[in-house]
């Protein structure tokens, strides 16, 4: 494995006739598309259409049935399905970040959530503790975590703090890409705002590439440059986000857009 | 003097599958070529296709059949076929659009929802703040709502954050769309200045005007939508 810069002519994430079973059930169907850098596409659709099934593939947590989901990486144009699994943990721990929809999946609650976020690090080979604890700081301030709570569990905070520092101890690794599963439900609305407010920030400062899960069309355009349609594990339509927010074309986008005020 | 948007052939049809597959057709073989320095009025009642063409201009509708030509960076982009990066850059620097009604982003301050095209043209947060003020006091929003989101705004201020944002950076291309619906004489004689200072500065304006008087002020071509099809030579410029 040589370091290496990536290739920009090619784009950050490839993703090509992806396809996941469970059984005979499909998760997802034939998906391909791909993502630049510092682009944020939206998946939207209702629950069941295998939004969470793709990014699980894309973030190497499952295994795919089909296809392929090539990440452009400091080793190289590589195939996420295909790489060996060292290379894939390298990779899932450093330059993708993947914020779960249930934060008890993405975080430890049994360690501080200055642990949380040092634990990439230290995954990392960083070993230094006031050095780390120095990063875990900065990035709870980023995320809006007040600083004190750097000691304290997860358990002990609220669901939108939970999400925050879900972001935080993904991000600290610098990836290029984060992939995010419905950040926002179950939240308040004025939690959903900060939230909101927090990623969209960061994502244009880091130059972030972001995958975003959502079935909120609001959140959706508010974030995405651009969004696919899913519906029954297959992509449906796609679009930039005011194409198929404002001109839906298939009949179920034209169904998901009118059943809700505005988006 | 050469055109900076050519509109050639568009057609447009919206098809409603939930209301019994209502087909409607809005824009049928339309042609226009739109100059530098120049505006152009478009008219007709509601539903005749204003905003629509405006939107497909922006690629935020899109186009069935037919091309629209923009100029960017020297060289002609089509609208219709262009890459998403391409559409993005376009209206990072060529195309800029005021709609009908600000988008607020919660949590986000009236200033920093105005400064946001300079911010991601690489404009420095300093330069851009200085011309944010500038741009909101001349607009009359008074200095202690600045710092505020525009999510409690009135009709009115919201839709001069909205102008405030689409002037603060120049555009070859501007495409306003009933701009000056919700605002009272004094910003509306505001917009105006600003929509004349654009065109003499070299901007495309396309806008919408219901108000006879600010038509009569802004001059420039109309254009009749009630007619879906135009031929390119039957429009002077
Ligand atoms: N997204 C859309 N989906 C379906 N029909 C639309 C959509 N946008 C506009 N229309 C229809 O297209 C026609 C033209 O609308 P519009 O461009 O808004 O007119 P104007 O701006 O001149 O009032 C109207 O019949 C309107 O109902
Ligand atoms: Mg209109």
């Amino acid at each position: 494995m040589t370091g290496n810069v990536p290739d920009k002519s090619l784009p950050l994430l490839k993703v090509q006739n992806l396809s996941k079973f469970y059984g005979k059930n499909m998760g997802c169907h034939d998906i391909n598309f791909e993502l630049a850098e510092g682009e944020v596409i939206g998946v939207v659709g209702e629950s069941g259409s295998g939004k969470s099934t793709l990014l699980k593939c894309i973030a190497g947590k499952i295994n795919t049935t089909n296809g392929s989901v090539f990440f452009n990486s400091l080793y190289g144009f590589v195939d996420l399905c295909q790489c060996d699994e060292l290379l894939l943990r390298q990779l899932t721990r450093t330059q993708i970040g993947y914020v779960t929809q249930n934060s008890v999946d993405g975080l430890r609650m049994n360690i501080s959530a200055g642990g949380n976020i040092g634990e990439r690090l230290m995954a990392n080979g960083m070993r230094n503790y006031s050095q780390i604890r120095k990063i875990a700081l900065e990035w709870l301030e980023k995320v809006e975590i007040e600083t004190n709570r750097i000691d304290d569990l997860p358990t002990t905070f609220s669901g939108g703090m939970q999400q925050r520092l879900q972001i935080a101890a993904n991000l600290v690794t610098d990836p290029k890409i984060i992939l995010m599963d419905e950040p926002t439900s179950g939240l308040d609305v004025s939690v959903q705002a900060r939230l909101i407010d927090v990623l969209r920030k960061l994502v244009s400062r880091l130059r972030l590439s972001m995958i975003l899960v959502t079935h909120d069309l609001a959140v959706a355009r508010m974030l995405s440059h651009r969004l696919y349609v899913m519906k029954e594990g297959k992509i449906v339509e796609s679009g930039l986000s005011d194409q198929i927010l404002d001109d839906p074309r298939e009949p179920y986008t034209q169904l998901l857009v009118s059943s809700v005020l505005k988006p | 003097m050469e055109a900076v948007l050519k509109i050639i052939n568009i057609s447009k049809d919206f098809v409603l599958h939930h209301q019994d597959g209502t087909r409607l057709q809005v824009l049928d073989h339309f042609s226009m070529e739109f100059f530098p320095g120049k505006i152009t009025l478009l008219n007709g009642p509601s539903g005749a296709g204003k905003s629509t063409l405006l939107r497909m201009i922006y690629a935020g509708y899109r186009t069935c059949r037919g091309n629209i030509m923009v100029k960017h960076k020297d060289h002609f982009v089509d609208m219709v076929q262009a890459s998403p990066a391409t559409i993005y850059d376009i209206r990072l620097h060529t195309i800029g659009y005021v709609s009908q009604f600000l988008r607020v982003v919660p949590r986000v301050s009236a200033l920093d929802t105005v400064i946001e095209p300079l911010i991601q043209r690489g404009v420095s947060e300093s330069k851009a703040r200085e011309k944010g003020r500038q741009i909101l006091r001349r607009l009359r929003i008074p200095e202690n709502l600045w710092h505020l989101s525009a999510t409690t705004f009135s009709g009115g201020e919201q839709q001069r954050i909205n102008l405030a944002r689409g002037f603060i950076a120049s555009y070859p291309i501007m495409l306003l769309d009933e701009p000056t619906a919700s605002l009272d004489p004094d910003n509306r004689d505001t917009v105006l200045n600003l929509i004349k200072e654009a065109v003499r500065s070299g901007s495309c304006v396309i806008g919408v005007f219901h108000n006879q008087g600010d038509q009569e002020k802004i001059g420039g071509r109309a254009v009749d939508m009630t007619r879906k099809y135009f031929h390119p030579t039957e429009v002077e410029h």
